[in-house]
């Protein structure tokens, strides 16, 4: 899954980044409002991290802009500023949630979790399909009960099949979720890490839709 | 504001009431008005009266004198008939007259009951005759031929009794009409103050957070320089909140963004498994508190500057060498910083009067800000203007310059214009101005015409001569 970040502070922005990554998304990070807006023009992000005290244009304009061109991602606002009103006006203007800094890395992590099963309308926290459960907090993976390793590569590819199982799922677009900029993605990656799933989930888990991509398989 | 509403809930005294006062100050000269048209109503009807009755005596004294003859028995019974007729001593305008009817030898011929007893030989003409038991106004004629003399006489107790009645009813109904007029006047007053009033209880019912200002119209003239004045200190007040809000908005960022980065990469550091990823995070975990460390200082230096009302070590600065040593510190400092600082001071420069310590903090912090925020290669040049009346120290360089909006905001605290990824506490320039504040003169920042900003420290004075 592919997440925005916008953070103007360096240290701070690279502090989250690699908490994302750690937590197996893949975090594109831009520093000002206007870097913001065209990465969310040309790019579907799943979630964004939006700084609100960015220089020029800052993040309110930024959501305000970015929810008049209809765009519908979730959106976790970060922010220095703990007033009431403060809290208002960016839930107002079209934040989904908020964060106060300084913030736990871990209850950034699940405002994020909570924020994409609720932008994929679903209620449950573990997605399954057939006798496979993957549990996004916990980072488990299981098949008929039993614990299965999974690589963080492995484990993302698999949830994103997992969040809409009947949507077939192109070769480009799951490369998209899987690699933030600057992160070289291999010709065959993704052949490769479907291929492993296979061997730990079964053969027919993952299908394979000729010239279009991958779909999971139909429940038995 | 809350210290209005304290001033609205005491009770107004009457003495400060504008109201009372005008009420008090018209009833009074009303009062004052009526007393005066007494008087003077009193003494015209005094004299009318005078002028009035000295023609009635000059009357019957000639009348008496025509008719008199030498026949004494008929003076004898002119005189009683005359007593019948003299009229009564209570009808103040048919008021009684007494006579004397004499010979031009002085002896009485005939004399009514109650006249004075007064010789007739007195002086021609009118004169007043004033005794204890009575005062009286006495006329003396005396026939052409010198025999017959008379004295007719009035008492001035009832002229002036006549004079008093006509005053009274000229002063008495004026006084009889002065409650309605009063109560007139009242209202008249009442309904002049109602816009006063409305505006203080408009005032009054504010909420302590509504700065909008007051309107204008409707408001007496006499209080429009007033309503202008509040609403120019709501207008002061607003911005000085709105200075305020911006400048907390700003701190909190500044303070709690390093601590969220520091508790951001702390946290990876225990999560992740990788060691060069953990290596990394502990780097950024250093950068971090060295970054807040010198937020820190600056926060500092900058407490203990505020207090301060003049310079803690004034003396003569040599401004060749505090540039020079400035220059060197910064380079020391940013070794790997490729722009060109030159400095255009001749050896012979004046001295200043200031503290050393502190200008070469204020000038370091111009450098430090040129160096970040100016491109590689980019030349920085240290120049000293002289007015004449004073010295201005300037760093200028050939960079980009500073967006029109960033800056008017440059000098407030905690505000960072430019590229964020130039690291910055905010103080920077706030240390500055406040370093030169101390020197009476001021910071100004100002992009140059052909290119690049200036920062300048202006109002340097001369040192005095040793």
């Amino acid at each position: 899954m592919r997440i925005l970040l916008v953070e103007d502070d360096p240290l701070l922005g690279d502090g989250i980044r690699a908490g994302l990554s750690l937590a197996g998304y893949a975090a594109d990070w831009v520093r000002n409002g206007e870097q913001a807006l065209a990465a969310l023009a040309s790019h579907q992000y799943d979630a964004c991290v939006l700084d609100l005290g960015l220089p020029g244009k800052d993040g309110i304009a930024v959501l305000q802009e970015m929810r008049r061109r209809g765009d519908r991602s979730p959106v976790l606002v970060l922010t220095a500023r703990d007033t009431q009103a403060d809290k208002i006006g960016g839930l107002d203007a079209g934040a989904d949630d908020y964060l106060t800094k300084p913030f736990d890395l871990a209850e950034l992590q699940a405002r994020i979790r909570a924020l994409l099963r609720r932008a994929g309308g679903q209620a449950q926290p573990v997605l399954s399909h057939r006798d496979v459960t993957l549990d996004p907090a916990s980072k488990r993976v299981t098949c008929a009960g039993q614990d299965v390793a999974l690589s963080a590569r492995e484990f993302a590819l698999l949830q994103e099949l997992m969040r809409h199982p009947q949507h077939i799922r192109s070769r480009s677009q799951l490369e998209e979720s899987l690699y933030a900029w600057g992160e070289e993605a291999g010709s065959n990656t993704v052949e490769v890490y479907v291929h492993h799933l296979r061997k730990k989930l079964g053969a027919d888990f993952i299908r394979t839709v000729r010239g279009l991509g991958y779909q999971l398989g139909e429940g038995r | 504001m809350r210290g209005a509403a304290t001033i609205a809930k005491t009770a107004p005294s009457r003495l400060r009431s504008l109201r009372w006062r005008l009420l008090g100050a018209v009833c009074a000269a009303v009062l004052l008005l009526w007393l005066l048209t007494g008087w003077l109503s009193y003494t015209q009807a005094q004299h009318e009266a005078e002028e009035l009755m000295d023609g009635n005596l000059a009357q019957t004294g000639r009348l008496l004198l025509a008719i008199l003859h030498d026949n004494e028995d008929d003076l004898r019974e002119l005189a009683g008939r005359l007593a019948t007729v003299r009229g009564a001593a209570d009808n103040i305008y048919e008021p009684p007259l007494e006579f004397q009817i004499g010979r031009g030898d002085g002896s009485i011929l005939a004399r009514s009951e109650a006249a004075p007893n007064l010789p007739v030989l007195g002086v021609a003409g009118y004169s007043d005759i004033l005794r204890k038991d009575a005062s009286w106004r006495v006329l003396n004629v005396a026939s052409g031929d010198g025999r017959f003399r008379v004295q007719v006489a009035q008492s001035i107790d009832l002229r002036d009794r006549a004079a008093l009645e006509v005053a009274s009813q000229t002063v008495l109904p004026l006084a009889a009409l002065s409650p309605v007029l009063i109560l007139l006047i009242y209202l008249s007053v009442l309904r002049a103050l109602r816009p006063l009033d409305r505006l203080a209880g408009e005032v009054a019912a504010r909420s302590p957070d509504n700065l909008a200002a007051l309107p204008d119209q409707d408001v007496p003239t006499e209080a429009l320089p007033l309503v202008g004045a509040i609403n120019r200190l709501f207008q002061r007040v607003t911005r000085t909140l709105d200075n305020e809000r911006r400048f907390t908005a700003d701190a909190a960022h500044e303070l709690r963004t390093p601590l969220a980065a520091l508790k951001v990469h702390t946290q990876v550091a225990r999560l992740c498994r990788e060691d060069a990823q953990r290596d990394h995070a502990l780097q950024q975990i250093e950068c971090g508190v060295d970054r807040a460390t010198r937020l820190v200082e600056q926060l500092l230096r900058l407490a203990r500057l505020d207090p301060l009302s003049a310079l803690p070590a004034p003396g003569a600065v040599d401004l060749h060498a505090l540039v020079e040593g400035a220059i060197d510190a910064v380079r020391q400092a940013n070794p790997g910083a490729s722009q060109h600082i030159t400095h255009s001071l001749p050896a012979d420069t004046p001295e200043v009067a200031g503290d050393a310590d502190l200008l070469q903090i204020a000038l370091r912090n111009l450098l430090d800000n040129a160096l970040r925020y100016t491109p590689p290669q980019a030349a920085i040049e240290v120049t000293l203007e002289d007015d004449g009346d004073t010295l201005h120290l300037a760093v200028q360089d050939n960079g980009p310059g500073v967006a029109a909006e960033t800056l008017a905001r440059l000098g407030e605290r905690f505000f960072r214009g430019g590229d964020s990824k130039v690291e910055g506490s905010g103080l920077g320039l706030a240390i500055v101005a406040r370093i030169m504040a101390l020197h009476g003169g001021r910071l100004t920042l100002t992009n140059r015409p052909q290119a690049g900003f200036r920062a300048a420290l202006c109002g340097l004075r001369r040192a005095a001569a040793r």
